[in-house]
């Protein structure tokens, strides 16, 4: 009994909770029922830039319009004013939002308002809508108001981020700004935290809250802890209790929630990455789910026939329903080639099929006598038939798989991130190198500048000493030859500085890939994706300092690296601020949440980590999701004060 | 999870309310303070398409509703024999496929009326969209409600089908006998067999009851004449083979009949796609239409241009031979000149060889003189020369 509860509480993701959660918003906060006949309502959709990125990656269009909504419009841009139709409203209570919609209850735009609010709204705030509501004589046309608690966006089943749209507020540079006052950081810690209250809300569970000592994470933990007990306090208004999906489940296992700052591990998200999803967001245009190609340059000779070669820019969705997505997301690129090509021959197998019994079709009016012939092919033309959707389905996936791997795979080949894959690979496990950092910074084949500047950085992190000035001398000077801004450099040495008063660097998993059959290195030779001069590299696992630290959290483990971590118990009475924690038993769940802005490598550890343990689970969540251009363009402001 | 603050913005009206009255704020609609006008439904004008929609909305609820009524009834093709009440005889069964089948049609007219209607009346863009996507969603809801029918209609369908084989299967004991006697009295049964199996197709119920007093009489007629022991055989043995024969087209039928079924399930998916595919095909022959049109007006300009191209080419062509004309003329004398000089020379030369040579500076004089006197010189020059 208890399994099977366990198993139903751990089916609901937290994307799936999300989507219910919507789902219930756009039908008017009425459990969503999925009926075949049921009488069409339509109604519009408002919302903000936040509503936007909170809805876009987990529903589609088509889902929307599956829910009865006929226009779903950004608040802030030009609406006609449509009667008769009911709208719901998704937005943050923000001063420019409550405008807007005052003047458009005043404007009586729609005929019923059903506001909806992604975060709590403040009790003057709804007096000014109540105002212009009754200035309006609109009062009753305001059917209903929510507090929704959604401001996040969820990613993947297992992964979450804060905002996008503000997120230069709550970016690593923010938090690490040496010139920022304590009023600026305390609108950043309320912005990350209001954001993570409003997921545990939606997760319906306290955590139990652990982060390491004197850094942001500590602040947020802080003010978390607050947060949860002021409205656990209030037990007639907790949002804790009563008919949370899953409050009832989760009573006797409660989540852990690791906050990790960004700057205990500065590496990873400099690291060249080898899996799909990774490279996907390192090197392309890759934002909420969504892939923006510029053009696929280069000839395309795909063996379906030559494709004219398209100029235009074009964006792919990779959603959950994707299943190649789903299965290869985390797989090491070479894998990923060659699944494609895998799946591309299926596909053209099935065509195969269809067509011949096209032919036949064609054939079987000549000779009549095939009775035996005729049944079976009314069978197969019925399945043909059935099956086209599928296929067609099928082969859009596989196009768009094509075209990314393919626009990956330049990438991969123009920068040689095979070979900066591998050498970064060696520095962080400190094993011996075969090549002088030097011959790859001054080699002007091998990446752009900013490639170099990721690899010195690593080095420069995770070197245990750091190199005697007239090394650093030699290397920036090869750095300026090859191009690249030094700013970052300065920031990483203050913050090495600092960082070598604190504790001794985080020393990195010491396994490392090995490169399989570099003799057989060129892929099966009928392959599109030839990947020659492309080291089929094999990712081996290794804990990356995040995953390290859940680990021995998740596992009570006692480690000196952890053992000095913060312990907060939001239902306990007393804050207490001892680091030992009660509960000695292993975590089921846990959440991992990086103050300063994650990335993908650190998620697929993550999961790579948890697909070994049973029963557990493990979501990440991040204050800003960023790829390394963006992290050392950040770096770079950072170095310039 | 969502909590639901409706009432705080209730309490917060009145409070803003109270508070405006206070401060002696005279509102809007609040200003007369009474409750009834302050919730009261504003009075707007319902638009005419709304209200129209939802007329049409209400109208396929009514089919729904009808169809889902008389759902139980309509497909139990044994009701008459297994339940005392809500039997529903074929004929009404008929009139409710008539009907809803009107009603369908009306309703999808309806539904293009409003289409053609919202099109026609000129709105914003976000407007027409809106209606647009609310007629899809009508259109989405009829096609649910028809499938309901179809599916009703599909499985009452299916249902006689059965019902069919089933007393199919019944009579054939009987067909045996039957043939038995059939081979012998050819001249009175054809008739009456193809009257009896119409009968049983109509009224499979009915056929056991008819049968047996019928049996009684063909065994009268049995009993009149003896047959002998070879006659016996010889029928025994065609009986076999008819047997065979009938069990062989049985098979066959209800072969056919299997993918008769399966083709009508085809053949209604097609009909949907030839359906989905008719507005795809209209705008595909509009665009074949323009381009036609367009490659029309194309062949005329690129026609038209050969024809500028012709004329220019001819002006180029006359121009260049006044061109050259000209340049003729004006040299002409030049030309004729030299010519004579030409002729000239020659026999100037051979004058020179008898010893009266003349220097270079003579002849050039000669020629001077010979383009001073113009084009009628030649004659005149050959004659100064032969001087």
């Amino acid at each position: 009994m208890v399994g099977v509860k366990m198993a139903t509480a751990a089916a609901a993701s937290i994307r799936e909770r999300q989507t219910v959660a919507l789902k219930r918003m756009l039908n008017f906060n009425v459990p969503h029922v999925k009926n075949s006949t049921g009488e069409p309502v339509w109604k519009v959709l408002i919302y903000d830039r936040f509503g936007q990125d909170i809805i876009s990656p987990l529903l589609s269009v088509k889902e929307l319009r599956d829910m009865g909504i006929t226009l779903h419009l950004l608040l802030h841009s030009d609406r006609d004013p449509i009667p008769d139709v009911p709208a719901v409203y998704f937005v943050m209570p923000t001063e420019e939002n409550i405008d807007r919609m005052c003047q458009d209850l005043r404007n009586q735009l729609y005929e019923s308002y059903y506001l909806n609010f992604i975060s709590a709204i403040s009790r003057s705030k709804l007096e000014d809508i109540a105002n212009a509501a009754l200035a309006a004589s609109a009062v009753t046309q305001v059917a209903k108001v929510f507090d929704q608690y959604l401001n996040f966006i969820t990613l993947e089943d297992d992964m979450f981020v804060l905002c996008n749209q503000n997120k230069e507020l709550v970016s690593y540079r923010a938090i690490n700004r040496p010139d920022i006052t304590d009023t600026e950081m305390e609108t950043v810690m309320d912005t990350i935290v209001d954001s993570l209250f409003c997921f545990f809300v939606t997760l319906g569970a306290v955590p139990i809250i652990r982060c390491s000592r004197g850094t942001a994470a500590e602040m947020v933990a802080v003010k978390l802890d607050k947060k949860l007990r002021e409205n656990l306090r209030d037990a007639r208004n907790s949002l804790f209790t009563g008919d949370t999906l899953g409050a009832g489940q989760f009573s006797f296992q409660r989540p852990l929630l690791v906050l990790v700052d960004r700057n205990i591990d500065l590496a990873t998200p400099l690291h060249h990455t080898w899996t799909y999803q990774a490279l996907v967001h390192d090197v392309l245009d890759f934002h909420l789910n969504r892939v923006n190609l510029e053009e696929s340059s280069g000839v395309e000779n795909s063996p379906a026939g030559a494709r004219p070669k398209r100029k235009n820019k074009k964006s792919y969705d990779l959603t959950p329903v994707d299943k190649f997505w789903q299965k290869h997301k985390g797989s090491p690129f070479p894998e990923v080639a060659e699944s494609v090509q895998q799946e591309l021959e299926s596909y053209r197998a099935q065509e195969d099929e269809v067509k011949r019994l096209k032919s036949i079709m064609g054939l079987e009016g000549e000779d009549e006598g095939a009775i035996s012939m005729l049944s079976d092919n009314t069978a197969k033309l019925t399945s043909a038939v059935s099956s086209l959707p599928e296929l067609l389905e099928k082969k859009r996936l596989i196009d768009l798989h094509t075209n990314v791997a393919t626009a990956v795979l330049e990438h991969i080949k123009a920068r040689k991130l095979d070979v900066y894959f591998e050498y970064e690979e060696k520095i962080m496990s400190k094993t011996t190198l075969d090549k002088s950092l030097l011959d790859i910074i001054s080699d002007p084949d091998a990446g752009t500048p900013e490639d170099k500047m990721r690899l010195f950085l690593i080095y420069y992190i995770s070197a245990q000493q750091a190199p005697s000035e007239a090394d650093l001398e030699q290397y920036k000077k090869a750095l300026t030859d090859a191009g690249c801004n030094l700013n970052p450099l300065q920031y990483i040495k203050q913050w090495k500085a600092f960082a070598k008063m604190a504790s001794a660097p985080a020393s990195y998993g010491n396994t490392t890939t090995k490169p399989m059959g570099l003799l057989s290195r060129v892929m099966n030779t009928g392959s599109q994706f030839v990947m020659e001069g492309v080291k089929n590299l094999v990712l081996k696992q290794q804990n990356l300092p995040v995953t390290r630290i859940l680990d021995n959290l998740m596992e009570m483990k006692s480690n000196p690296e952890t053992d000095d971590y913060r312990y907060f118990d939001p239902k306990m009475l007393r804050g207490n601020d001892s680091s030992v924690p009660r509960n000695k038993n292993p975590f089921q769940e846990a959440i991992v949440f990086v103050v300063g802005g994650g990335n993908y490598i650190e998620y697929q550890n993550l999961v790579d980590y948890i697909k070994g343990k049973q029963g557990k689970h493990i979501l990440y969540g991040c204050s800003e999701l960023f790829n390394a251009t963006q992290f050392i363009k950040q770096l770079s402001q950072l170095g310039q004060k | 999870m969502a909590v639901d603050i409706t009432l705080l913005f209730r309490a917060s009206v009145k409070t803003v309310k109270t508070r405006n009255k206070a401060l002696g704020v005279a509102v809007g609609g609040g200003a007369d303070g009474s409750r009834d006008e302050l919730f009261r439904r504003s009075p707007r004008p319902k638009s005419d398409f709304s209200s129209r929609a939802r007329e049409v909305i209400s109208h396929i609820g009514k089919l729904r509703d009808f169809l889902l009524e008389h759902r139980k009834d309509y497909i139990n093709a044994y009701s008459h024999i297994m339940s005392e009440y809500g039997r529903m005889t074929d004929t009404e069964r008929d009139q409710i496929d008539q009907d809803a089948q009107t009603f369908m049609r009306t309703c999808s007219e309806a539904i293009q009326q409003l289409r053609t209607q919202a099109h026609k009346e000129i709105h914003s863009q976000q407007v027409k969209e809106h209606r647009s996507a609310v007629l899809d969603f009508i259109e989405d809801y009829l096609k649910r409600v028809c499938k309901l029918y179809s599916e009703q209609r599909a499985i009452r369908v299916k249902r006689v089908v059965d019902k069919k084989r089933l007393s199919k299967l019944e009579p054939e004991p009987r067909t045996k006998t039957r043939a038995s006697v059939s081979s012998e009295k050819v001249s009175r049964s054809p008739s009456q067999e193809s009257e009896e199996k119409s009968v049983t197709e109509e009224y499979p119920e009915k056929v056991p009851a008819e049968s047996q007093p019928e049996l009684g009489t063909w065994g009268d007629g049995k009993g009149e004449d003896e047959l002998s022991p070879e006659e016996i055989q010889m029928f025994e043995q065609e009986n076999q083979r008819l047997i065979g024969e009938m069990n062989s087209l049985f098979d066959e039928v209800r072969q056919i009949e299997g993918r008769v079924v399966e083709i009508s399930r085809l053949q209604e998916i097609f009909t949907e796609k030839v359906l989905q595919q008719e507005a795809e095909i209209d705008s595909i022959h509009q665009l074949v239409v323009g381009a036609t049109e367009n490659i029309k007006e194309g062949n005329e300009d690129i026609r038209e241009a050969i024809k500028n191209n012709a004329g220019f080419r001819v002006w180029v062509l006359f121009f260049l031979v006044m061109c050259s004309f000209s340049l003729l003329f004006l040299d002409c004398g030049n030309h004729i000149c030299a010519e004579s000089m030409l002729v000239f020379t020659g026999p100037h030369l051979g004058v020179g060889a008898d010893g009266s040579a003349l220097p270079p500076a003579k002849s050039c004089a000669v020629y001077a003189k010979s383009r001073v006197c113009g084009a009628d010189t030649g004659t005149l020059v050959f004659f100064l020369c032969t001087e």
